[in-house]
């Protein structure tokens, strides 16, 4: 076992916070997330097994790469789980290895790289800390391999000037990798993008079809999926509202489609469902951001009109066309980066009287037990509205809630109806609509969003709020019906779970706003904040509608001054302060400049020389300087009465 | 009016200091174009924050560094004597008035091979000394001008270097260990009672006193003289023997066989000097009279460095 080089504990340190970046969304392979730890204690406790043995393990590793890669190509692993794989694998083998400067560098170079996938991977509030402990254990590392580049040894006060000097430096490098990333502009080239980063996809409610069954669990995701202002302004906290996203009215027995086709593109797209428009409409303004990951436009209950859309790209801000698939969706017809559109609704239930298309009754061949699960779960009910209520009641009364899938089964309905009894909302909707169907109902899915929280002027969405409901058509309208528990409704949680998940969400809440769905618009609104300050008070803190967003320039500005009023006290602080004789040497110079003695001499040579000439201050002046001397370097210190009585003789007045 | 501001460009222009990419910088580099190009593509903003903290630490790096090699005063302290194609050593001494500087290697600006001074720590007010090995590849005067101070820190991302114009001049001595058997002895040399039969017998009026000379007799030493001086001081008295060899340099000759001559007679005076003798040089119109100890080696060493040199270049 050979002596530990200065920085590779801190290194190792690094290694730790760029793999908990990585090991944070939960994706990594089992081995992968044994084998670090094992690599991280031996490395902490100086054993290195892979010293020497460098041809042999760079094979293994090597061996692993195509294994991991073959994977990728046979689809069975995601390409960016592969690669943090790998990276992981190169990190524990540096780490293992003889822990010379380059291998050590190479684990900090191999962290960036987990970090960067650990960015890919995850959105979580987690990653800031992780991110922050990597950097400052990285750079103290690599500043460590600089200054131990050499034999030379380093004593304890050297090592205290250096630690001050690094922890100044790391300080400004997050400082500034702040600004940089306030300020480096946000264009999003969308060049071979992947449709969702693993982990962090979450349901946005917007694919293109909705297909049952699958594995594995649905992830909940807190990203914003779009902000939205309300004309008029509800003023509540929270909102108990459905988001109209898409339509689906055709189903194969374990996927829904659409049977609308497009219409041209056009600036516009007015509904005109309703017979009568109503006076309350309600409009919207939307902000879709990227993480909502489609063009499909979302709108309040029953939208009626959609227009102004811009869509944000790396050419900018441009207007765009939308189309508009009838009985489907409305979706801008250009690819961008995210959309701005305003929309109108209608808020009332029942404003939409679009007829079903194919009559929104067929139904492809299914389980038996189905009808005779409807004809159970609506008995006695005659009615549609009565067999409509029904349904929804019994199914939310007898069926769980749960965002586990059911794995690969053949007919996914029958296993949620019969087997699993617990779904999430794609299998109720399917479930009320079909049985709706069997029931002699039209009926559709509709997927959106369900919920809405205010934050400042606006209200937020989030991607883990998507949802999927059923309408029925009942008396010439589209009735809403949704028969997902309560329990399982995104937003609806119990009051404990709540609180804590208030504390949770306000940090989070911060994180997303100020990093996470940080854009250009943030950007053009912060610059334009500081180079325009707004003329008009903003509105109070205690109405809702306080500013969302609100960057405190002023107080940054003032604590950035104090901060620099502070460093420079501090700074004048440590400065050697002048000995008090200096300062009576001060004045009596200039008294003496006062009364023309000169030229400018150090005080003992004047002296002398004022002597020899006979000069009147001569005497006064050898007594000054003697006093000078003794209380500079003689340990006699001058008072402030001897000081004046010194300096008397040299008064101008006294000429 | 417009010199002084080309000047001032050229000066703006051209700092005195060059800006190298360690290799770990390339890497370095390359990882965080790559980041910048996976943040520019997806729009992912923790990609753009760890983007962010990579171009800082790099603008970091080079104002850390800046200040590093900045407000640094050189001064280098020469050797007593150096000779060609033998390893010598250079001390430099490090100063400087504010804040502190890390990681410096010093070496010189020129032809002259030197390995880097290494200094890990330079506080304002103190003065650092650090030595590093440096050998001449021919004997002659070195015009010394002017010195790198470079540093990698913080990061060791990049190396900047910052060349110091500070002068002085090297003699290097002809390379040693090159060297002829002794001349045999010279009869005709001998100079004063040597063939009396009191010639040993320590009576004789003093005539000089020098080193004691390897394997010399141990009745020579004035233990007075050692005493005061602190080395072993040999008596030279009248009567006894005194050899003196005059070498003699060709300064016509030139190139490889100059060099060939200056090295011999480098080699033979030292040889000459510790077995006793009187040496003195010729070396084309410049002539040394015999003479022995330790300044009179340098006095030959350096009149044979110069052979064949004007001004020193």
């Amino acid at each position: 076992m050979s002596a530990r080089p200065p920085g590779v504990i801190s290194r190792d340190l690094a290694a730790l916070a760029a793999f908990g970046a990585v090991a944070l969304p939960g994706v990594l392979p089992l081995p992968v997330l044994v084998l670090f730890p094992v690599a991280l204690v031996s490395s902490l406790l100086n054993v290195r097994p892979l010293a020497g043995r460098r041809t042999a393990s760079v094979v293994v590793l090597l061996l692993i790469a195509i294994a991991l890669f073959g994977a990728v190509a046979l689809s069975t692993l995601d390409l960016v789980i592969a690669a943090v794989s790998f990276a992981t694998l190169v990190t524990c083998h540096r780490m293992l290895a003889e822990p010379t400067p380059q291998a050590s560098r190479q684990v900090l170079l191999s962290g960036m790289l987990l970090m960067s996938g650990g960015a890919a991977l995850t959105g979580e509030v987690g990653f800031a800390v992780l991110l922050v402990a990597f950097f400052l254990c990285a750079t103290w590392s690599m500043a460590w391999l600089v200054l131990s580049a050499d034999e030379a040894s380093v004593d304890r006060a050297e090592r205290r000037a250096i630690t001050r000097q690094l922890v100044l430096g790391s300080l400004a490098t997050l400082a500034m990798g702040l600004a940089f990333f306030v300020f480096f502009p946000r264009l999003s080239w969308n060049l071979a993008n992947r449709r969702a980063a693993p982990g962090i996809g979450g349901v946005s409610g917007m694919a293109d079809t909705v297909r049952l069954g699958g594995g594995g669990d649905i992830k909940t995701s807190a990203r914003v999926a779009f902000r939205v202002s309300l004309i008029p302004d509800p003023r509540s906290e929270r909102l108990e509202r459905y988001w109209v996203g898409r339509h689906f009215d055709v189903f194969d027995g374990a996927e829904w489609t659409s049977s609308g086709t497009p219409a041209p593109p056009a600036p516009a797209v007015s509904l005109h469902r309703t017979s009568q428009r109503s006076l309350e409409q309600v409009n919207q303004d939307f902000e879709l951001t990227p993480a909502y990951g489609s063009r499909t436009l979302v709108a309040l209950d029953t939208p009626t009109f959609f227009a102004r859309v811009r869509g944000l790209s790396i050419s900018g801000t441009q207007p765009m066309p939308l189309v508009h698939v009838p009985g489907d969706q409305i979706y801008g017809a250009i690819d961008a980066n995210a959309l701005t559109y305003a929309a109108t609704s209608d808020p009332g239930p029942r404003m939409d009287r679009t007829p079903p298309a194919q009559g929104g009754l067929t139904l492809p061949a299914l389980d038996p037990r189905i009808a005779a699960l409807a004809n159970e779960l609506a008995a006695g009910a005659t009615e549609p509205q009565d067999i409509a209520r029904r349904l929804e009641r019994e199914l939310k009364r007898r069926y769980g809630y749960t965002l586990e899938l059911p794995g690969d089964v053949k007919d996914p309905l029958s296993d949620f109806l019969f087997n699993r009894r617990a779904g999430h909302c794609e299998d109720f909707a399917t479930a009320l609509a079909v049985l709706l169907r069997v029931k002699g109902v039209p009926s559709r899915v509709v997927t959106g969003f369900f919920g809405g929280e205010r934050v400042g002027a606006r209200y937020v969405v989030r991607a883990g709020d998507a949802h999927a409901w059923t309408e029925a058509w009942l008396d010439g309208a589209w009735a809403r019906l949704d028969a997902t528990p309560d329990t399982g409704r995104p937003g609806s949680t119990g009051p404990f779970a709540a609180a804590i998940a208030a504390a949770w969400e306000n940090l989070e809440e911060w994180w997303r706003a100020r990093v996470i769905d940080y854009s250009i618009q943030d950007q053009l609104s912060f610059a334009r904040q500081l180079v325009q300050p707004p003329l008009q008070p903003r509105p109070s803190k205690a109405a809702p509608g306080a500013p969302e967003r609100e960057v405190p320039v002023a107080p940054l500005a003032l604590a950035a001054l104090g901060g620099l009023l502070l460093l420079l006290a501090l700074r004048r602080a440590r400065r050697p302060s002048p000995h008090p004789a200096s300062a009576f040497l001060d004045q009596l110079e200039a008294r003496l400049k006062a009364r023309g003695v000169g030229p400018p001499a150090p005080l003992e040579e004047l002296s002398a020389r004022l002597t020899r000439e006979g000069h009147p201050l001569a005497p006064a002046l050898a007594r000054a300087c003697r006093r000078y001397l003794e209380a500079r370097f003689g340990q006699r210190p001058l008072d402030a009465a001897e000081r004046a009585a010194l300096l008397a003789p040299f008064e101008t007045s006294n000429r | 009016m417009i010199g002084r501001l080309l000047a001032a460009l050229r000066k703006a222009l051209n700092p005195g200091r060059v800006l190298r990419i360690t290799p770990v910088g390339r890497v370095y580099l390359l990882l965080t174009v790559g980041i910048g190009l996976g943040a520019l593509n997806t729009g992912n903003n923790l990609l753009y924050l760890v983007l962010g903290l990579l171009l800082a630490t790099i603008v970091v790096s080079g104002v850390l560094s800046e200040r590093v090699i900045w407000d640094l005063e050189v001064r280098r302290l020469l050797p007593d004597g150096a000779f060609a194609h033998e390893p010598f050593t250079l001390r430099y001494e490090l100063t400087r008035r504010r804040g502190q500087a890390f990681a410096l290697k010093v070496k010189e600006s020129g032809s002259l091979d030197s390995g880097g001074a290494w200094a890990p720590v330079v506080v304002a007010g103190q003065r650092v000394v650090v030595r590093c090995l440096a050998t001449a590849p021919r004997r002659g005067p070195w015009a010394l001008k002017a010195v790198e101070v470079s540093t990698t820190f913080p990061f060791g991302i990049f190396e900047k270097i910052r060349t110091l114009q500070v002068a002085d001049s090297l003699l290097v001595f002809p390379r040693r260990g090159f060297a002829c058997d002794p001349p045999a002895r010279d009869q005709n040399l001998l100079r004063g009672d040597t063939g009396g039969s009191r010639h040993r017998d320590g009576t004789a009026d003093l005539a000089d006193l020098r080193e004691l000379a390897v394997g010399e007799d141990a009745r020579r030493i004035h233990w007075r003289k050692t005493a005061t001086t602190g080395k072993l001081i040999a008596v030279e008295r009248e009567r006894e023997e005194r050899r003196q060899v005059t070498l003699k340099v060709n300064e016509a000759l030139s190139g490889d066989e100059l060099e060939h001559a200056c090295e011999e007679a480098a080699g033979q005076t030292t040889l000459l000097l510790k077995d006793g003798y009187d040496v003195g040089l010729e070396v084309g119109p410049r002539r040394l009279r015999p003479g022995h100890g330790a300044l009179q080696e340098r006095r030959i060493l350096s009149a044979l460095a110069l052979a064949g040199y004007g001004e020193p270049t």
